[in-house]
């Protein structure tokens, strides 16, 4: 009963979503998300007709307006600067389209223009002085905040009469002030459209990542060869563009020329941007973020004015919440990356069955023997961590390295190599096309192709997203072995979505169907996903009808095998239940049959870990990392199959000195290459009544 | 309310009386128009939006408006911007959605509030300004006419400093820059000054927002510049006790003549017997809450359009000296029942 | 006075002093009426207070934080201190009282500083605000406090004069001296010195950095207090609304003009006197020349701007260098 409840719960129950949700970049704004909604159930609660059209309008309205303020400090925040300036800059503003429409009684796009420039002009002070002669930003802005509030009321007593005298006869101008589209006020849609492009500006180009660049560590960003001054520079002129937008919009709202106008403004948003969470001293933030911090301060201010809430209690209300919701997002910045650990690993529940025998024993399928004992080396100590070793029509031999290069080594005795080709990732699975283009799997970084002259291309590096995935699936994580189609589609296996290569310890601890299989189809050079929910798919063959495959689960320790046409479409079926090890790649042997490399032994302590979660759940919580249970990958061998699940043959090197572990292997003329991850070195074993004419890969396979 | 209901049984009560006992020998007769008004009254709202509450001019206003609320059974509720003209916008752009039936505005300058104002008004919202009117008029205006002020104050001084031995040196103390309570009250100064060829104004300067410390260093610098300083013309009480305190420290206290104006709270009558100044002009305070009072309820009772009436109502000045001062009233919270 | 600067790199202090010498020379040069020993004493006492301010801010911007809430702390312990006084309390009785309130306000804004590790700037911020809150709900009948009888006995540390020199230059010399001596004699005041250049390594070196930023907020309350009973006694009245302003700009402004860098770990008194003087020099002539209130603020801007320019043309601040996150 308790076990079918686990199956149960470990089915169904979604462990890894927490981890995968709470590693979001955006869980980093999920505090002012809280305060935000926290403020708005209250005073719906509070107030009759809070979220009211009309009050909703009215609030949107102002945020709007408030909002292009946020969103310039913001960007001048992310610099790593400050800008104080901004009430009197607004002010300045205000006056000068009021003038400019009331007085001069300019074309509204002329007024609009003249306003925008005073901004970046008034902007650009801030910037030259700050980005250029290096001035401090708290100090020089809050010079310039006087300075320029003293020129505001210096003009604002000459002209304050003449601007409440006269009113402009424009009704784009009223438009922007109280007018709406669909209903939703002018000034909203203008903020929205901004707030999008910045959003873009901040997260997909190029001049944003310089901003975050530079606030995030000025001294790299310098030694890089940015242009650090203009771009410090230019985010005060941008400051003081958005701020001239604010004003003109509430110009147009409220036409007062008053003295105060703007006074406090710096305070408001500086508190609007860091409730947020937009990190005084830079390198942090977004655009939503100064969206949420804008809503949360004019929700709150508007909702006590509503209340009719004495001065006093509003700010100690006001100070409170400040206060309260500033902790818990310094808090949380500081440990969500410790959550995240805690969470991400999220044990399933995986019940392999028992082995019958002994593997070691000798009337197993798999007694031991030393068959490997006595093979040939090539390039000893010359490469390191060739996953898979592939060859080519003249017999030369093609291997990845850790380096992130692909070594070729020259026939017939294999003793001087090259660099083949730079890939720049580690590369797995290999294969070669009919044209003996070489296709890699490449940890990190997707499929690549090298080509007869050597030329290094992305052939996918990404494929459809899952509409449930949290963690973006769409991008290749672990792509590890493939096969070709002699129609020129390529399949291959993903190990796992939600970890790193190196980081496969982990998924094997975690024992979840975290990997897939994804097909490529050159004609219309389209990714798609085939299979999902994978245990560590591995090593990937196609099979004698051309319409299927088989597929290697490692921590699973079955080869399946999966029809992806023909009459049985979409069928997966076992061919070996109960390995007792962790298969790796499979490939064609001369005879029909498919050679698997098993790359470590199971152990009957591993075995029960997986079937025990939520020990490997705390021991995940409570132990380093490298105290966690591991696999046992210190010993390996090579096994022949055949479609039906029977082994045929089996190769060991039991003292481990030649083959400690083994991850692939293929047939050559005769001969059989053995490639190890953590080898530093290639085998050659030769097969006694092989074909000698016999090639894996290539023309010879594809045609 | 209880009042009310009260009342409204009495009048149910006596009207039965009225009908049924006719014969009865003293008739009593209930005034018709009294239960239609209370009636009138039930529900309503009046809502006060002050640039500031905790000085003796919006606190006596509010109290009395408060207390009429009570009485006539009507709501009464205040929205304080706290000095934050932007909050007070927006405290106007959402009570012009929640459609109180009267709004009385305290307004902290000329124009900020203008085009809201009329927006409210538009809306169906009686708007009484309080203390400052914008140049956009509506339902009702109560204040004092600030440029008399200033031309009263700016009387007393030319009074005193052109007698004889008198240097005629007139110092001013104004208020904000930008604040036109402050620009009205310096053109009534110039008004009586400017024509006057034996006073000379040493220096006119802005005391910021109201800083008495700033009125006591102004005065402070003037004094080492002028020690023959005969006259100043403060703009608000609250602002001159720091001129007062330059004087005393001076010991000049009794050689240069202070006037200032204010809204006659107790710190009026106490700055003319403890000789902070010499010469006070009040604009009333409570004068000006009966005033509004009554224009709360002209307008509750209006059922032309609104804004079809606009009124002005100037409060009438009173000036305090040394002289007078044991016949005034200043007035006190405690005081306004 | 040349002497004095030989040999020395033209730094912030040095660059002030001179621009400060050169205004007060033309001033007494050009300005009748400036260069008398009455109007010296007064341009002294119209600045003690914010100079007082400004020896409190010292010590928070030389241990690296910074105090928004210093307005709100000088405005309402004190005009709570009055209040209490006024309505019959014994005055050692409220000064205690005063005292207490301000200690706490320091803590809160030490402990969110230390502890929380919110941004001093917003930390000081929203305290000011709550603060400010706290008087207006209720601690005073209204905003503006009176001078209460009750404390008449100690109304001399703000308007008295002895020996010609009024007290409030007095107080501001007196406090002076304290913060100097606790700066540069104190073991606290060392470790205030180490926080501020270089909190990582002061941690290390074993100091514990957390109570001692509690401190500085402290220290900082309490002048903020002191400061306030100056003001109180000196106008006869406390005016709360002074939160309102953007006085606590002015008092930044005094501390770093004189050579206190935001950066922290430099500087001391001095810095703040000659940052005091050059704002007192300058609001002085000017009142002395009925330049009008918004013209006040414009030169003041623009002299205070030169003296931030020609210290960043002079002294450079460097990529290499210049610390991470510094605003």
């Amino acid at each position: 009963m308790s076990q079918t409840l686990k199956k149960l719960r470990y089915k169904y129950w979604p462990d890894h979503i927490f981890g995968e949700i709470l590693q979001k970049p955006w869980m980093e704004t999920a505090v002012p998300l809280i305060v935000l909604i926290f403020t708005i159930v209250f005073f719906s609660a509070q107030i009759d007709n809070f979220i009211s059209a009309n009050n909703l309008s009215d609030n949107f309205r102002q945020a709007a307006e408030l909002g292009f303020v946020v969103l310039g400090i913001s960007l001048v925040l992310i610099v790593g600067g400050i800008d104080l300036s901004v009430a009197s800059i607004f002010a300045l503003c205000n006056l000068l389209v009021l003038y400019c429409m009331h007085v001069w009684q300019m074309p509204l796009i002329g007024a609009v223009s003249v306003t925008l420039l005073l901004g970046a002009a008034l902007g650009a002070i801030n910037g030259i002085l700050i980005g250029y002669f290096r001035m401090r930003a708290f100090l020089t802005t809050m010079v310039t905040l006087i300075v320029f509030k003293a020129i505001h009321d210096l003009l604002n007593v000459k002209v304050a009469v003449a601007i409440s005298s006269n009113f402009p006869d424009s009704p784009a101008w009223d438009r922007m002030g109280y007018g709406a589209i669909l209903s939703i006020p002018t000034v909203v849609w203008a903020f929205g459209i901004l707030a999008i492009f910045t959003h873009i500006f901040l997260t997909r180009l190029r001049y944003g990542w310089w901003l975050l660049a530079v606030g995030g560590n000025r001294r790299s960003a310098y030694n890089t060869g940015l242009p650090v001054n203009r771009i410090v520079a230019l985010s005060y002129v941008a400051s003081g563009v958005l701020t001239a937008a604010s004003a003109i919009f509430y110009a147009a709202r409220l036409a007062s020329p008053g003295a105060d106008t703007g006074k406090g403004l710096e305070i408001t948003v500086l508190t609007a941007a860091i409730l947020g969470g937009i990190r005084l001293g830079g390198g942090k933030g977004s655009v939503m973020k100064a969206i949420l911090g804008t809503l949360i301060i004019l929700l709150i201010t508007n909702g006590l004015l509503r209340m009719a809430t004495p001065a006093g209690t509003s700010r100690i209300i006001l100070a409170t919440i400040l206060l309260l919701a500033a902790t818990l997002d310094i808090r949380w910045f500081k440990n969500r990356h410790k959550a995240v650990q805690e969470l991400y690993v999220s044990p399933a529940l995986l019940e392999l069955p028992g082995l019958s025998k002994d593997a070691t024993s000798p009337d197993s399928d798999y007694a031991p023997n030393e068959r490997l004992h006595d093979v040939e080396i090539i390039g000893l100590g010359q490469v390191e961590a060739p996953e898979d070793v592939v060859l080519d029509e003249d017999d030369n031999l093609y291997c990845g390295s850790r380096h992130g290069d692909i070594i070729r080594f020259f026939a017939p005795d294999y003793k001087r190599h090259e660099v083949y080709a730079r890939i720049g990732g580690q590369p797995l699975g290999m294969t070669f096309d009919a044209e003996y283009n070489l296709y890699v799997c490449v940890g990190g970084m997707g499929l690549y192709r090298v080509t007869r002259d050597r030329k290094v291309e992305l052939v996918t590096d990404e494929t459809n997203r899952h509409f449930l995935s949290i963690i973006d699936d769409s991008r290749l994580r672990l792509a590890d072995d493939l096969d070709i189609l002699p129609d020129g589609r390529i399949l291959f296996s993903e190990a796992t979505v939600r970890y790193e290569m190196h980081e496969w310890p982990t998924d094997a601890l975690e024992g979840r169907g975290n990997g897939r299989i994804i097909m490529y189809d050159p004609k219309q050079n389209k990714t798609t996903t085939v299979l999902r929910n994978l245990i560590f798919p591995n090593g990937i063959v196609v099979a004698s009808d051309k319409q299927s495959i088989l597929f290697a689960e490692s921590w699973n320790c079955t080869i399946k095998r999966y029809w992806f046409e023909g009459p049985k479409k979409g069928k997966v079926e076992m061919v070996i239940p109960n390995l007792p090890g962790y298969p790796d790649n499979i490939n064609r042997a001369s005879d029909g049959n498919y050679w698997l490399a098993i790359m470590g032994m199971r152990s009957q302590v591993f075995d029960l870990s997986m079937r025990k979660p939520g020990f490997r759940r705390r021991m995940s919580k409570q132990l380093p990392g490298d105290e966690w249970l591991a696999p046992n990958i210190n010993i390996g061998c090579i096994v022949k199959f055949n479609e039906a699940g029977e082994i045929l043959d089996v190769l060991w090197d039991r003292q481990g000195i030649n083959h400690p572990m083994i991850t692939s292997m293929r047939e050559h003329k005769g001969y059989l290459y053995i490639g190890g991850i953590t080898n530093n070195r290639i085998g050659r074993l030769k097969l006694d009544d092989a074909d000698e004419t016999y090639v894996s890969s290539g023309k010879y396979h594809v045609g | 309310m209880k009042l009310f209901t009260k009342a409204a049984m009495t009048a149910v009560t006596l009207l039965s009386f009225a009908i049924g006992g006719s014969a009865v020998a003293q008739q009593s007769i209930n005034d018709p128009a009294r239960d239609a008004l209370y009636a009138s009254l039930k529900d309503r709202s009046v809502v006060f939006v002050p640039v500031f509450m905790g000085l003796d001019l919006t606190e006596g206003w509010s109290k009395m408006m408060a207390r009429q609320a009570e009485k006539l059974g009507y709501k009464y509720e205040v929205r304080n911007s706290n000095f934050n003209t932007a909050a007070g916008a927006q405290t106007i752009t959402s009570l012009i959605s929640e459609k109180p039936d009267v709004l009385v505005v305290q307004n902290p300058d000329v124009q900020s509030y203008a085009r809201l104002l009329k927006r409210a008004e538009d809306a169906g919202i009686h708007v009484l300004q309080l203390n400052m009117k914008t140049n956009i008029l509506t339902t009702g205006f109560v204040g004092a006419d600030v440029v008399e002020i200033g031309e009263t104050q700016a009387n007393a001084v030319v009074n005193h400093c052109t007698g004889e031995g008198k240097s005629g040196k007139v110092l001013i103390l104004a208020g904000p820059p930008t604040s036109p309570f402050s620009a009205y009250m310096l053109h009534g100064y110039e008004n009586v000054l400017n024509g006057n060829d034996k006073i000379q104004v040493v220096s006119v300067q802005s005391t910021g927002a109201y800083e008495s410390a700033k009125a006591k260093s102004i005065t402070q610098v003037v004094l080492q510049q002028h020690p023959d300083l005969c006259g100043i013309l403060g703009v608000w009480d609250n602002t001159d006790i720091g001129t007062a305190a330059a004087l005393a420290e001076a010991g000049k206290t009794n050689d240069v003549f202070v006037s200032t104006s204010g809204g006659g709270g107790e710190l009026s009558c106490k700055g003319i017997r403890e000789n902070l100044w010499q010469h006070y002009v009040s604009y009333d305070v409570p004068g000006q809450a009966r005033d509004l009072n009554d224009l709360i309820l002209a307008a509750l009772q209006d059922k032309n359009e609104v804004g079809s009436t606009k009124t002005i109502l100037y409060t009438p000045l009173i000036e305090f000296t040394a002289d007078n001062v044991d016949q005034q009233s200043c007035w006190t919270l405690e005081s306004i029942k | 006075m040349l002497n004095l600067l030989r040999g020395r790199k033209l730094d912030q202090q040095i660059i002030v002093l001179i621009l400060f010498i050169l205004i007060f020379l033309s001033f007494a040069v050009f300005l009748p009426g400036f260069i008398s020993a009455g109007n010296i004493l007064t341009l002294v006492r119209s600045v003690s207070v914010l100079g007082i301010l400004g020896l409190g801010m010292a010590i928070v911007v030389i241990g690296r934080g910074i105090d928004l809430s210093m307005i709100a702390t000088l405005a309402v312990p004190a005009a709570w201190v009055m209040t209490l006084a006024g309505a019959g309390y014994p005055p050692v009785l409220a000064i205690l009282a005063g005292l207490a309130f301000a200690i706490a306000t320091g803590v809160l804004n030490g402990v969110l500083v230390a502890y929380a590790e919110i941004p001093a700037l917003f930390a000081t911020l929203a305290v000011g605000i709550g603060i400010a809150g706290i008087g207006q709900s209720g601690l005073f009948e209204y905003d503006i406090v009176a001078w209460p009888p009750a404390l008449d006995s100690i109304s001399w540390i703000g308007r008295g004069v002895i020996l010609g020199i009024p007290y409030s230059i007095l107080a501001f010399l007196a406090a002076a001296l304290v913060v100097h001596i606790f700066l540069k004699k104190t073991r606290m005041g060392f470790f205030i010195y180490a926080l501020g250049d270089n909190l990582l390594a002061a941690r290390i070196t074993g100091v514990r950095v957390r109570p001692i930023i509690i401190l500085q907020y402290v220290m900082a309350s309490v002048i903020a207090l002191f400061a306030g009973l100056v003001l109180a006694a000196s106008s006869a009245n406390m005016d709360t609304r002074i939160f309102n302003l953007t006085w606590i700009y002015d008092v930044i402004l005094v501390v770093v003009l004189g050579g206190i860098g935001l950066s922290g770990g430099r500087g001391g008194v001095w810095n703040v006197i000659i940052g005091t003087l050059l704002i007192g020099t300058i609001i002085n002539g000017m009142t002395i020349m009925n330049v009008s209130f918004e013209g006040q603020n414009l030169v003041r801007g623009m002299v205070l701007l030169a003296a931030l320019m020609t210290d960043s043309i002079l002294n450079p601040r460097n990529e290499e260098t210049a610390k991470q996150g510094d605003i």
